[in-house]
């Protein structure tokens, strides 16, 4: 099993677009496959019509047991299913340090699924806090989704110092470009020049799509109802680029 | 997966109208129905002639050019390949998972095409409130065809999504209230018998129920119209050149009539015996050839391995060699059995077969119970083998051991015409020791013969260069080494006999079959 987390400490940069269409496809390459909503807005959930509601609240999320389990649901999709969000996740922050070795209580939690699923994607609020170090702790790979502007620029390079420091490796952090509008100057420069400023930034930008919103009005992801266009070609060529690096 | 049957007559439109009153109910967990169109497909369904694959409990079929070979026990897909056209044997599949899987249950049989059947499917989508798709249901149309009639099979079968119990079990309830036939059965085996085959059917296995105290002649007639049975189900196959083991089985067939005429004696009028001795002989004759080529062409890994590496792909000219005295000798087959003579013996022994039962005692033994003969002749040959094998122990000559190899082939045949006759694990304590000792010696002979047939090949094969001189190295090499085996084989003969000849086998013997103790004991003896 292979848990990556979709992450960053910004908001609105297409995270839960990119875990919802990642996890589509690779449920539809074959791979048993998991999205698990930790955001209390609950995007995802709602993207694969889906109740945002846990058996036993947050409060049972973070207890071994069958209460994660009983609350997986069925998506509309072969080998996909969602561990949906609920809105006491707003709190999971302070549920953590009930716990004996709080920051690893995420990945004590998602242990037990390994057995079924090869993929497990999370989508992660914009947090930095000890919800953010049971990310880093659970996953395999962050996945940073990047806008092309500089202050977000300078917030990835704050992330990479951060996780440099707190020794979690580099080699398993990736990023890709989000959001890029091409008739933008500044866009367009920084597609460019990004890639050859930072490591392990995977050669795909996803564009800033009409698709991409409708997502909310369709509830699926987009390369099931718009499997050719650029965004839907962008993520599958994002997957791809990923799923190749991984070990 | 929940499956049920649905009555004959039943239709599309009504499986649509069944789902869409669900949606009436506000708190049904079904708000809305959405049917996809139907698909049409065939479905191909292959096994071996003696069904290796259900036998073992899989079903290999095909839908368009993927390949599903399914575990019946699991209830699963055990492996699956997209393929052009599968070929008939293990040997010609491209390497992985798939050969891998049917490799040690198919071995050297082709795969048959057994049953083709149109197949048509309609997907229905259950919707709840939010428009999640909260279970399917699939509505399956299979048309299978036996004698010329097809009979429909319609499935219905609720797949339920995670996490959606409520849809479930409310699908399932209104199947119940339908009278709807629930059933686990696997649809392969279901649409193989709706075509009008008995799945696991053929055996080439002696499998005839005797009760002891039918007349001998009559015991022995259902055996060898059973074995009749066998070589006529073979022998159109022999022709075609399907795969070796029609042959083989067809040969099992002949042999154990040999053997039935020759050891149960004077059951039928010696006349007749006699004469299908001698013509049983000739037919069993006339494919040793071809048998002794089959072997050799099926034992080309083996050779190989026997091999230092260097030389293991010098000998293929010995294969091309007998591959093409291979195809003489099938021809040669084919015409003798169309001859006149091979089916003048075939009607003849026909007419004798079924001729009508008479009371008279046509021949010496042909009114004794069967049991009290089967216990005669089965003791006979176990105390002569016993004495040949001592004999062997004192002076290991190869006459003997060969001389030995038959008295234990006659009596393995006595043993399993009449296996029905004795308490089951008894009897097959019995015969796996005997194949134990029948192990040692067919190696020892098959090592004999090679050893020879190979000098022999080695001879008379055509020196055309290079080649053909490196192939000749290769053999002599090969015989070396079949000769090695065959001395480790001889000298492990002494240890095998003797575990065969052991006091508790004695004991077991005496009590089933040695003429004082019939009365008591005994499974049906005549008491």
């Amino acid at each position: 099993m292979t848990i990556i987390a979709l992450y960053s400490n910004k908001g609105g940069v297409g995270k839960t677009a990119t875990a919802v269409n990642l996890a589509y496809l690779a449920a539809q390459s074959g791979a048993t496959t998991l999205l698990c909503d930790l955001d209390p807005q609950s995007s995802a959930t709602f993207y694969f019509r889906i109740k945002p509601k846990l058996k036993k609240k947050a409060r049972g999320f973070l207890e071994p047991g069958k209460a994660i389990e009983n609350s997986i649901k069925g998506s509309d999709y072969t080998n996909l299913d969602l561990l949906p969000a609920d809105f006491s996740h707003r709190n999971l922050d302070l549920r953590f340090y009930d716990h004996k070795k709080p920051v690893n209580r995420l990945r004590k939690v998602l242990k037990p699924l390994s057995q079924e699923y090869d993929y497990i994607f999370l989508d992660c609020p914009p947090t930095i806090n000890i919800l953010a170090e049971n990310i880093f702790n659970a996953s395999d790979y962050l996945l940073v989704p990047l806008i092309p502007t500089t202050l977000s620029l300078r917030t990835h390079l704050q992330l990479l110092d951060f996780l440099d420091d707190n020794g979690y490796k580099s080699k398993n952090i990736f990023t890709f470009l989000s959001m890029v509008d091409r008739r933008k100057n500044l866009h367009k420069e920084l597609s460019t020049e990004m890639p050859n400023r930072l490591k392990n930034a995977l050669p795909v930008a996803i564009p800033y799509q009409s698709q991409v919103e409708q997502m909310g009005i369709r509830r699926e992801p987009v390369p099931a109802f718009a499997p050719q266009c650029e965004a839907a070609l962008a993520y599958e060529a994002l997957w791809q680029e990923l799923s190749s690096r991984l070990e | 997966m929940n499956q049920f049957i649905l009555p004959a007559g039943f239709e599309a439109q009504q499986v649509v109208e069944l789902l869409e009153n669900e949606t009436a109910v506000a708190t049904s967990a079904i708000q809305a129905v959405i049917t996809e169109s139907p698909t049409s497909e065939q479905v191909s369904i292959y096994d071996t002639f003696d069904w290796r694959l259900y036998n073992q409990k899989f079903a290999l079929f095909s839908v368009g050019s993927q390949f599903t070979l399914r575990d019946l026990v699991e209830g699963k897909t055990a492996v699956q390949l997209e393929l052009d056209e599968l070929p008939q044997f293990v040997w010609d599949m491209p390497p992985g998972l798939f050969r891998a899987k049917l490799a040690p249950i198919l071995s050297m049989r082709a795969l048959l095409p057994m049953a083709n059947v149109s197949h048509q499917k309609t997907v229905h989508r259950l919707l709840n409130e939010d428009e999640k798709t909260v279970a399917w249901v699939m509505y399956e149309v299979f048309a299978p065809v036996r004698n010329g009639e097809t009979a429909l099979l319609q499935l219905l079968s609720i797949q339920p999504v995670r996490g959606y119990v409520k849809a479930e079990t409310q699908l399932v309830d209104l199947c119940h209230q339908q009278n709807f036939e629930a059933t686990d059965d696997e649809i392969i085996p279901m649409l193989l018998m709706a075509c009008g085959h008995e799945p696991g059917s053929y055996s080439a296995k002696l499998n005839v129920d005797l009760k002891p105290d039918m007349r001998a002649d009559a015991a022995v007639n259902v055996i060898l119209r059973y074995l009749f049975q066998v070589m006529k189900m073979n022998e159109q196959y022999i022709k075609q050149d399907v795969d070796t083991e029609f042959l083989h089985d067809y040969r099992v067939s002949v042999r154990r009539t040999r053997s039935a005429l020759s050891q149960v004696n004077a059951v039928f009028p010696e006349a007749y015996t006699q004469r299908f001795k001698k013509d049983f002989k000739f037919i069993g004759k006339l494919s040793n050839q071809l048998r002794d080529l089959d072997v050799y062409l099926l034992a080309e890994a083996d050779y190989k391995a026997k091999l230092p590496e260097f030389l293991q792909e010098d000998i293929h000219p010995l294969f091309e060699y007998l591959q093409s005295k291979r195809e003489d000798a099938l021809q040669a087959v084919i015409s003798e059995l169309d001859s006149a003579e091979y089916r003048r013996i075939v009607q003849d022994w026909e007419l004798f077969l079924e001729e009508p039962p008479t009371k008279d005692k046509t021949a010496v033994n042909a009114t004794m119970p069967i049991l009290e003969l089967a216990q005669k002749r089965i003791y006979k040959r176990y105390q002569r083998i016993i004495k040949v094998g001592n004999a062997i122990l004192k002076d290991q000559q190869d006459e003997l051991l060969h001389a030995l190899r038959l008295e234990c082939k006659n009596l393995r045949y006595l043993m399993e015409f009449f296996a029905t006759l004795f308490p089951p694990d008894q009897i097959s304590i019995l015969i796996r020791q005997l194949k134990q000792l029948q192990d040692n010696l067919g190696d020892f002979n098959d090592f004999c013969v090679q050893e020879v047939y190979l000098l022999h090949v080695g001879r008379e094969m055509p020196i055309r260069g290079q080649a053909s001189r490196d192939a000749l190295i290769a053999i002599g090499c090969l015989v070396g080494a079949l000769h090695q085996r065959r001395e480790q084989v001889k000298s492990e003969f002494a240890g095998t006999f003797t575990s065969f000849a052991a006091p508790q086998n004695k004991a077991l013997f005496t009590d089933l079959f040695a003429p004082h103790k019939k009365d008591n004991k005994k499974k049906g003896g005549k008491a």
